[in-house]
């Protein structure tokens, strides 16, 4: 050293002689900094496991093609799902506990649509596997299964009975919510992947469950709900009376049912409110009578608040007694309901007072419930409510049958029907390959909500996931002082007065700039971000960039285990570790 | 380039100017303003340095340290409490050696509170080891700052460049701002030379060493601070060479024939000069001293100008409570080796405490009242307190 003194032989500071990396300070340590790559609440809600803390990273980034790739490995519809999804995964945002959840739907469909306008592929197809899957039903289920099995390398088809594919998407949701031309190209995707559509098959008619079978390597079932409740009403069957499904299907297909002035609209779910909005485009007065009180609805609240906007009544605590009229509908004739004792759905059951009250209408739909059919699915499989008894990962009791979707016993949403699909597509492909159960080693699973994400070639790179474990994070495991309060990005509406000129979307698309300063609220809850706060922080030197180049590693020959990184990571996706003898 | 410039803002100009490297500071009245001018600049895009904020004054002179152990020229500023937050830390850089400069805006100190000027806060650091520099203009705050970075650096001794609160830190003056490729001749990018914390080749620094080495350390800060009297001077012509702007440890006025010498530090040397002129015209024979460095103290030019003087009086803006004002105690130890005939006697004159201005008619009042005495009316007399002892206790 140059600052030493002759004459003393002292340094000018006191300073080692040797270099300090003698003292492997790494031998004090009890406890252990680790990096865990935790669940997002958003994520283990989201029923189609998508990995938004990855995504909003990504996006966050101004990466957006390689957000939308992250996505595509979950689900095949981010430009839908960002219009139809009614986003779980905002309401267990931790950001909920710090100002506002983050407007993961706004993000998701501006990739969505981003993807869409360049015309984006997902990544080469594997290796053909030799086998052949059909999917019976091209509604969110059976697309969903037949783009992972794609993807995995087997050749697929998908049968519909309806003139195109898209099942509810295409003949359930209204176009003012789900426009065609988004739905026509994430449809279209996947028609160039190279799956086959066989559209006007219907099973039962022209296509026969033991014959495809026979033909392919896997079945799987996703024919949906379709059968209609009757509820033993007098007039029932009078003109003018609808069932919602058949109601939205032919005003899908452009052949609008006359309706008259004043339509009634009877139930309370997302079906009836999207009956209600499309009668007031029609030109109707439209009210909506449900026989509980507007807690119990189970439509999702945006769309209650949507109808109102648009001039649609409600009518609550009230439960057909009988349809009148000669033979067309001239009203109904409602019992007045009070809410009792909770029924096994954990809803107040509604109980007639005894009181009545008739309101006149020109039509009324019926929008009550569907429930699978069970004449097209075999008797083995058929389990109460006509639903077909399978396994979380849509696995029935016969060989080679597999199905999901609405025809499942599963929440019915468009989100969690893309989610059957796919985890019946990791039972489907490890069935065929014959590797057993153990295929789904291939899988990861995304915490307690049994979704699964699917390692397909390529995309597991985009957002390394190094150390996973099936914790979920909350708020109290992050560290909320290194992110600033600031409001979430509004969805923008098409004011109601402009809406019900016509089927136009009522909901904007948000622009880039607005998408990436919501992407960066995202606290990526559970996962490094490569942000280098630990690396800032530790005392020690003992943090290192991670050869890769993304993320970091723990120095342990020198890491004392105080724990300074753990504390002061933003996101939770370190730990102390206080493992037995050696730490 | 000449602007009108407030001495915070001279500082933060010469810290731009000197190109450092790093800055770590906590606000405090009436320091805040430099390291508010330093974060304006970075967000204009001028100066390449890290602005690391911090949750105290001790934290921040400590990232300075590890700043400077790394190898980057560092900078902190400070004011009153904020310095006796960092007093720990203080010792640790001198005695870890690293060349840092600090801006301490002279603040009294509390309780009571005061965001006033006075010296207790620096003189109070006297034995940390820190070279300790006072200006007297906002051009010299400028200039002592520059100067300070090259002092620091020869030395690997910290420097702290001390200004009075609001008589400098917030009242504005023309103020010549060196030409950036001068001061880049003048003071060239810190060199480390083996003393630094190099990752390649880590070395444990400071740390516990026995008994027998200890002393050596100090003995070496010791001798660095006697060649500093030397390489300050250095400095200071160097300076004046480059700039045409000069400054000694020790300036004196019209004290040739003077029978009494005021001996003064900081702002309160430019009133001196205006009561020495005035003084002078009604044929009063005062002069003047003004010394730059407490640390380390200028013994030999202060005995130079005041050898045979007949009577220094001392103005001190501090005091050590049970002793009297550290300049007066640091000019008689200088003295004391004279012998009796050239000895002058010395008188001390607390004044200013807490922002208390300090006018002209102090210096005639010192000026009156140690000519009419032979000897020092008291070891410290207090200029201008209202208070009277009870006559119970008297």
């Amino acid at each position: 050293m140059r600052y030493v003194e002759r004459s003393t032989g002292t340094p000018l500071c006191a300073a080692s002689t040797r270099s300090s990396l003698d003292n492997r300070t790494g031998s004090w340590r009890f406890a252990r900094p680790v990096f865990v790559d935790r669940v997002s609440p958003c994520s283990q809600r989201c029923p189609a496991g998508e990995d938004v803390a990855g995504t909003l990273y990504l996006a966050g980034q101004g990466r957006y093609e390689d957000a939308w790739r992250l996505i595509m490995r979950e689900n095949p519809f981010p430009a839908i799902m960002g219009r139809v999804c009614y986003h779980t995964c905002e309401r267990s945002c931790n950001r909920v506990e710090h100002d506002e959840a983050v407007s993961i739907h706004c993000i998701e469909r501006f990739l969505g649509d981003l993807a869409l306008e360049r015309d984006l592929r997902v990544g080469p197809l594997p290796e053909p596997s030799g086998k052949t899957a059909a999917l019976v039903g091209a509604g969110p289920a059976g697309l969903s299964a037949a783009y992972f099995l794609r993807r995995l390398g087997h050749d697929t088809t998908v049968y519909d009975d309806m003139d195109r594919p898209g099942g509810l998407m295409r003949y359930g949701i209204p176009a003012y919510r789900l426009p065609l031309d988004v739905l026509d190209g994430e449809i279209g995707r996947l028609e160039r992947m190279g799956i086959r559509f066989e559209t006007g098959r219907t099973l039962g008619g022209d296509l026969d469950l033991d014959s495809l079978t026979a033909e392919h390597d896997a079945v799987f079932l996703a024919i949906g709900a379709h059968g209609e409740r009757r509820l033993g009403l007098e007039g029932e069957d009078l003109r003018g009376v609808y069932r919602a499904l058949g109601f939205l299907e032919r005003v899908a297909e452009g052949d609008f049912p006359p309706a008259g002035r004043r339509v009634a609209v009877i139930g309370g779910g997302n079906s009836a409110l999207d009956c209600a909005r499309v009668s007031r485009r029609l030109g109707a007065e439209v009210a909506v009578y449900y026989r509980r009180s507007e807690a119990e609805m189970p439509a999702h609240a945006e769309e209650v608040a949507a109808a109102r906007d648009e001039g649609v009544s409600f009518e609550l605590l009230c439960a057909p007694a009988a349809i009148l009229g000669e033979s067309a509908v001239t009203g109904v004739r409602f019992s007045r309901m009070r809410l009792g004792r909770p029924d096994a759905t954990g809803r107040c059951r509604p109980e007639p007072t005894g009181e009545e009250f008739e309101a006149e209408c020109s039509a009324v739909i019926l929008a009550t419930g569907e429930f699978p059919d069970p004449e097209l699915v075999p008797a083995e499989v058929c389990g109460p409510g006509g639903a077909t008894q399978v396994d979380g990962f849509g696995r029935t009791r016969l060989d080679k049958l597999f199905a999901g979707g609405d025809l499942a016993p599963i929440q019915r949403t468009v989100t969690h029907a893309v989610g059957s699909g796919k985890r019946a597509a990791a039972a489907m492909d490890a069935f065929m390959r014959g590797t057993g159960p153990d295929r789904v080693e291939t899988l990861f699973r995304w915490g307690p909500e049994g979704n699964v994400t699917l390692d397909l070639p390529g995309e597991a790179a985009l957002f390394p996931r190094r150390n996973p474990e099936a914790q979920v994070v909350g708020y109290h495991a992050l560290n909320p002082f290194y992110f600033e309060r600031r409001p979430a990005l509004e969805a923008v509406w098409v004011p109601p007065q402009d809406r019900l000129a016509g089927f136009e979307e009522v909901v904007r698309g948000a622009d880039e700039e607005a998408v990436l300063r919501e992407a960066r609220r995202c606290f990526n809850c559970g996962s490094c971000t490569d942000c280098g706060n630990c690396f800032v922080f530790c005392p020690d030197v003992s943090i290192r960039k991670e050869p890769g180049g993304f993320g970091y590693e723990v120095n342990l020959d020198y890491c004392k285990g105080c724990g300074i990184c753990v504390q002061e990571c933003p996101r939770g996706a370190m730990t102390l570790s206080y493992p037995e003898g050696d730490a | 380039m000449r602007k009108v410039l407030t001495g915070n803002q001279a500082v933060a100009h010469a810290v731009l100017l000197a190109g450092v490297q790093v800055v770590a500071a906590y606000p405090i009245t009436p320091q805040t303003s430099i390291i508010e001018t330093l974060a304006g600049m970075q967000a204009e895009g001028r100066g390449d340095f890290e602005f690391i904020r911090v949750e105290s004054e001790h934290s921040a002179l400590s990232a300075v340290i590890g700043a400077s152990m790394g190898g980057a020229r560092a900078f902190t500023a400070t004011s009153g409490q904020g310095l006796f937050l960092m007093h720990e830390m203080l010792h640790y850089a001198s005695g870890a050696r690293v060349p840092l400069v600090l801006a301490n805006v002279n603040r009294a100190g509390a309780a009571p509170w005061s965001i006033w000027s006075d010296q207790t806060d620096s003189v109070s650091q006297r034995e940390t080891g820190w070279i300790q520099l006072y200006c007297e203009g906002n051009q010299e705050v400028l200039d002592t700052t520059l100067m300070a970075f090259k002092i620091a650096e020869s030395l690997r001794l910290p420097v702290m460049v001390v200004s009075d609160a609001f008589f400098l830190s917030h009242t504005s003056e023309p103020v010549e701002i060196p030409d950036p490729g001068e001061v880049g001749a003048f003071l060239p990018p810190f060199d480390p030379q083996d003393l630094w914390l190099d990752p390649e080749d880590p070395r444990t620094f400071g740390s516990i060493v026995m008994p027998d080495a200890y002393m050596e350390f100090r003995w070496l800060v010791q001798r660095d601070m006697e060649r500093a009297k030397t390489v300050v001077t250095g400095v200071h012509e160097a300076f004046g060479r480059r700039f045409g702007r000069w400054y000694s440890q020790v300036e004196t006025l019209e004290t040739r024939d003077a029978d009494v010498v005021v001996l003064c530090t900081g702002t309160v040397a430019s009133t001196g000069r205006v009561a020495v002129e005035r003084l002078r015209e009604r044929g009063k024979r005062i002069g003047m001293v003004k010394v730059k460095t407490l640390r380390p103290f200028p013994a030999a030019p202060v005995i130079e100008a005041l050898r045979g003087k007949g009577k220094v009086a001392v103005i001190d803006r501090n005091v050590s409570p049970g002793a009297q004002g550290v300049w007066a105690q640091e000019i008689k130890a200088a003295l004391y080796d004279l012998p009796d005939t050239e000895r002058p006697a010395v008188f001390d004159y607390i004044a200013g405490l807490g922002g208390r201005d300090i006018s002209v008619a102090t210096f005639e009042e010192v000026y009156e009242r140690t000519s009419a005495a032979d000897r020092p009316e008291d070891l410290d007399v207090w200029i201008g307190v209202h208070y009277a002892e009870p006559e119970s206790a008297v």
